[in-house]
């Protein structure tokens, strides 16, 4: 009896491959975009982040300019209450009461207020 | 949660009591935060000095700055506003629109350079006073004069130029 054999020629080739037309672009044309997307983003993240250096030392400066006139008004005010203060204990204890043990101007901190607000 | 009674301790805070007499008097400067932003450029380059000496003083007087440093306050107080007045005097149409614009816009100040180069040009002509931020890169424009801003709520030029640079105002 004759053995079974391949036929004459070989088998078919075993299809595997998907037959399916190929979509769209090649993939390095994608690769390419998304790098010339994020080029162009960083080229222009460059400058406005230079820009937005510039703009925050505009606003410091603006600042600044007009931060010992604030200070100024702010100590005016304090002062003007620190010597209330006292005037008010020299009238209500008959002495100065010092609190702190110490030379520096200290903004209080606590306040007595009045019971009765009459204004 | 709130277990006690709100205080509105801004009520009962108020001490009405004025300056001792043995301080001089010195009006306030009575300008609110969109007003002096504008002008702090000016009173930058007018006051500088006052500035410095009142900050040195406060830096060196050993935490008693409040009391020891009120002559220098009252001299950048009326420095201030000095030039306050001046430019209300000289350009109070320019002053006005660039300030009202930066009350409108956030106090963005990329929002208003049109009103800011108008208010520059007045305030240059008439009192001298220029604005240059310090310690810009040399080799940038600085940021105030670039007519583009990149960051404003309207891209594109936020005025016009001559063909020598100067900027077109129309005011």
């Amino acid at each position: 009896m004759p053995q079974d054999m391949p036929p004459a020629g070989g088998y078919h080739q075993v299809q595997y491959k998907r037959n399916i037309p190929v979509r769209g672009f090649r993939p390095i044309v994608y690769v390419a975009g998304m790098v010339g997307c994020v080029a162009y983003g960083l080229y222009k993240q460059y400058y406005a982040a230079r820009e937005q250096y510039e703009i925050g030392r505009e606003k410091m400066w603006a600042r600044l300019h007009i931060l010992p006139l604030l200070q100024a008004e702010e100590d005016r005010d304090q002062v003007r209450r620190y010597y209330a203060d006292k005037a008010r204990e020299q009238s209500l204890l008959g002495a100065e009461i010092k609190v702190y043990n110490s030379d520096r101007f200290v903004r209080p901190t606590f306040a007595y207020t009045p019971a009765k607000v009459t204004e | 949660m709130a277990r006690r009674e709100s205080r509105f301790s801004q009520q009962v805070l108020i001490d009405t009591t004025p300056m001792p007499d043995h301080i001089p008097k010195v009006e306030e400067i009575g300008a609110t935060s969109a007003p002096l932003l504008s002008a702090a450029y000016f009173i930058g380059d007018r006051c500088r000095a006052y500035n410095d000496d009142f900050m040195k003083c406060k830096a060196e007087s050993n935490g008693r700055g409040e009391l020891e440093c009120l002559k220098e306050g009252r001299k950048v107080t009326r420095c201030a506003a000095s030039v306050i007045k001046d430019i209300n005097t000289h350009c109070l149409k320019q002053f006005t629109a660039h300030y009202e614009c930066l009350e409108n816009n956030n106090h963005r100040l990329w929002d208003c350079r049109k009103s800011e180069m108008s208010l520059n040009a007045c305030v240059f002509e008439k009192l001298g006073l220029k604005k240059t931020i310090p310690d810009a890169p040399k080799d940038q424009t600085p940021v105030h004069l670039r007519p583009t801003q990149i960051y404003s709520r309207y891209p594109g030029k936020q005025w016009h130029a001559k063909p020598d640079g100067t900027p077109i105002l129309d005011d």
